[in-house]
């Protein structure tokens, strides 16, 4: 059904972080916010993408915001990193989706949801990494991965799951032993993007914890903060619920830590 | 939201919060018309993969069970919760409970028709004592010998003796059970308890879909264990009738056991003799009677299927059957499956040993059963991607198999619906020998298929 060498061309086509985007974020490392925008304006795509998350209800701006000097200026190192590589990750996105119930406005919303809540998060637990902002990017990946990988499959996968509840992420792993999150890590690593952010990820997927008990603690975090958005209702419709595992047991010890976070009575 | 059915029961497994706006994306209304349109005995959600749900989460769910109940008599409620979680249903549905819990899937199994008689001793608590009865009664019912603990202290004495027990049961709330007629099968005889006063809802109490499909794939011997039968009416009658006359046709036998008739008028015995149906004292006057069972037709299938001969229709499709078997071993293992020499004959299994098999039959514009036939080591390389670990259990190999062999039937149903033929499947059948397949296909000629996928060498039968 699907293959190592398929993952293999899926991975080799995944082309490397373009110049402008590259620089952008080299110069927002720096803290060069003016410099980082001003190559940002280069890319018209990334300038359209920025003005519309940030507008998104979730940002909670009040007037529009529209140019990427101020947008950056709003949002600082870490979130403006953070929002150049949601952009990066969308440029994997299919035109059209057909595995999931998806576009490019929900799987936008979808990105912006868990960026918002995952800075949340990180303010809750004092952590201020701009790495660790830009982890959370990685996970709407693993979406597009499972619908490039099984797009073509989908009846072969409905007929299997009607059988057998199955996950995509078990079935990669059980046909190719690859999972979702260690092609997530191969995506980082093709796009030069922090150890620590693969590291989280992988761990995130709650089926191999890391021994870091740091970089663990922030998985747990996005585990579950990943299942707390697929429990929304747009996105259980769009078919994300169950695409990959919930690990329950990974995430009893802050659980109750989150749900007070989120406010969840 | 679809649900996965095994053993009969349908399982909806939502993951994550569970919230007044979550749970009604989990079951649109079509979902619940689909649900409840499912022919299994019991319809359950599961609750393992749940963080967080609130009583507006949970109300999706019971107008999806009060939907099934009226329109079928399956068993609904949740299953795979800790006490919290336990508690918590107890305390939002107190006085309407009237839904069943049941604290894990294994637990449900022993109140499905599937797991019945297997004689478990099973260690019982509820704090409510009409509860503690009821599940032992149910479990009594089933074949089992269920141990009741009177307290929690006693309890939690008993449960500390594991090897004691085959399973533990607590934490369980038994709602309005179903009333499905219960089905269990042995050997070669399919097993159906009826109890109490038979009616007009008798219709709708029987699987009759069940019982078409073990006349197709080769059942010849149903038994109605009717010990607890106080009387019948004249539909009850009527029905009874009417299904010998629908399993004369495949040359079947029904049986009624330990059927009293001192409430029931005499003649209603006669007219169902007439009928074809027989009486007899004991379920052991049959069981333990192998010459009789021959002669029921429980040891073989044979007695009808040499008159089922291979068709032109059949034989046109053949390359969809054959197409859905390898596509389906390509899809689960990734391997290249190639067809070799193809005969028409017999079954024929050269060298019989270490061999296990699985069938299925499909019914409709066409009909027929596909057998494959697997070394068991090549069954457990072709069932990996539905086992995931490495596992000698021959009951999780043959579960497997029988999986396998339901998404071959799938298949085939939907390539040959792209030509506009329509078929139904059976329920996938597994046979942990050789021999018991051979029984079944006696004298049935096929078309007999040598498949390989990996160098592995496994047997296609097609038959009718």
């Amino acid at each position: 059904m699907i293959t190592k060498d398929k993952i293999d061309s899926f991975i080799e086509k995944i082309p490397p972080a373009p110049k402008v985007l590259n620089e952008t974020i080299r110069l927002l490392n720096m803290g060069e916010l003016a410099k980082a925008a001003k190559v940002a304006e280069g890319d018209l795509a990334l300038k359209s993408y920025l003005k519309g998350i940030v507008n998104k209800p979730i940002y909670g701006f009040a007037n529009e915001v529209s140019e990427i000097s101020q947008i950056f200026g709003i949002l600082g190192v870490s979130l403006s990193q953070q929002t150049v590589y949601n952009y990066m990750v969308t440029l994997l996105s299919p035109k059209n989706w057909t595995l999931f119930h998806l576009n490019a406005k929900s799987f936008h919303d979808f990105q912006a949801n868990l960026s918002k809540k995952w800075e949340k998060v990180l303010k809750h637990l004092g952590i201020d990494d701009k790495n660790i902002y830009a982890a959370i990017t990685l996970l709407p990946a693993s979406i597009i991965v499972t619908e490039a990988l099984f797009c073509e499959k989908k009846e072969d996968v409905n007929l299997l799951r009607s059988i057998k509840a199955l996950d995509y992420n078990t079935i990669l792993v059980r046909l190719c032993g690859v999972s979702l999150f260690d092609i997530c890590s191969q995506i980082a690593d093709k796009w030069e993007m922090d150890e620590k952010i693969s590291k989280i990820v992988q761990s995130a997927s709650g089926i191999k914890p890391s021994d870091d008990e740091s970089i663990n603690k922030l998985a747990k975090w996005m585990h579950l903060l990943l299942f707390y958005e697929l429990s929304q209702p747009e996105f259980i419709k769009a078919g994300l619920n169950d695409f990959v595992d919930f690990k329950i047991d990974y995430v009893e010890d802050i659980y109750e830590e989150f749900a007070t976070l989120m406010g969840i009575e | 939201m679809k649900a996965v059915i095994k053993n009969g029961i349908a399982v909806f497994s939502p993951q994550g919060f569970l919230d007044g706006n979550s749970s009604s994306a989990f079951m649109s209304i079509e979902d619940i018309d689909a649900a409840a349109n499912l022919k299994a005995d019991m319809i359950l959600v599961s609750l393992k993969k749940v963080v967080f749900f609130n009583r507006n989460g949970l109300d999706v769910f019971m107008k999806l069970f009060m939907k099934i109940r009226k329109k079928s008599h399956a068993t609904v409620g949740f299953c795979d919760y800790d006490a919290k979680k336990y508690d918590a249903i107890k305390r939002f549905y107190q006085n309407e409970l009237n839904f069943s819990l049941f604290k894990t899937l294994d637990i449900a199994n022993l109140f499905s028709s599937s797991f019945k008689n297997l004689n478990k001793n099973i260690l019982v608590y509820s704090s409510d004592k009409s509860q503690r009865s009821a599940i032992a009664i149910e479990l009594h019912d089933g074949g089992h010998n269920p141990i009741i603990a009177q307290s929690l202290e006693e309890f939690n004495i008993k449960k500390e003796k594991k090897d004691a027990y085959d399973y533990i049961v607590d934490s369980t709330f038994l709602g309005q059970m179903g009333e499905k007629v219960a089905t269990r099968v042995t050997g070669n005889a399919v097993i159906y308890t009826v109890s109490s006063f038979l009616d007009v809802e008798i219709g709708n109490m029987f699987n009759i879909e069940y019982h078409n499909n073990s006349l197709n794939v080769g059942f010849r011997l149903f038994i109605f264990d009717a010990y607890k039968v106080i009387s019948m009416n004249v539909h009850a009658l009527n029905f009874f009738s009417k299904l010998a006359s629908s399993a004369a046709e495949y040359n079947a036998t029904i049986c009624f056991v330990g059927m009293k008739f001192d409430k029931t008028p005499q003649v209603f015995k006669d007219t169902m003799e007439d009928a074809g149906i027989l009486f007899y004292t004991q379920m052991d006057d049959i069981l333990q009677n192998k010459e009789l069972l021959k002669e029921l037709g429980a040891s073989s299938a044979s007695n009808v299927k040499s008159k089922r001969v291979l068709n032109k229709e059949t034989i046109l499709e053949l390359p969809k059957f054959i197409d859905a078997t390898v596509v389906t071993l390509e899809m689960m293992t990734n391997a290249k499956a190639t067809k070799e020499a193809a005969n028409v004959h017999n079954l024929i299994i050269e060298d019989k040993s270490g061999k296990i098999a699985s069938s299925i039959g499909y019914f409709g514009d066409i009909d027929g059963m596909v057998i494959l036939v697997f070394p068991s080591a090549i069954a457990k390389k072709a069932c990996e991607l539905l086992i995931g670990e490495d596992t000698d259990d021959m009951e999780l190999i043959l579960d497997s198999l029988a999986e396998l062999v339901n998404i071959v039937g799938g298949k085939i149903k939907t390539l040959l619906a792209d030509e506009g033929v329509s078929v139904n499947i059976t329920l996938p059948r597994t046979y942990q020998d050789v021999d018991s397949l051979l029984q079944v296909v006696e004298n049935r000629r096929g078309v007999q298929v040598d498949l390989l996928f990996n160098n592995d060498k496994f047997l296609f039968f097609l038959t009718r």
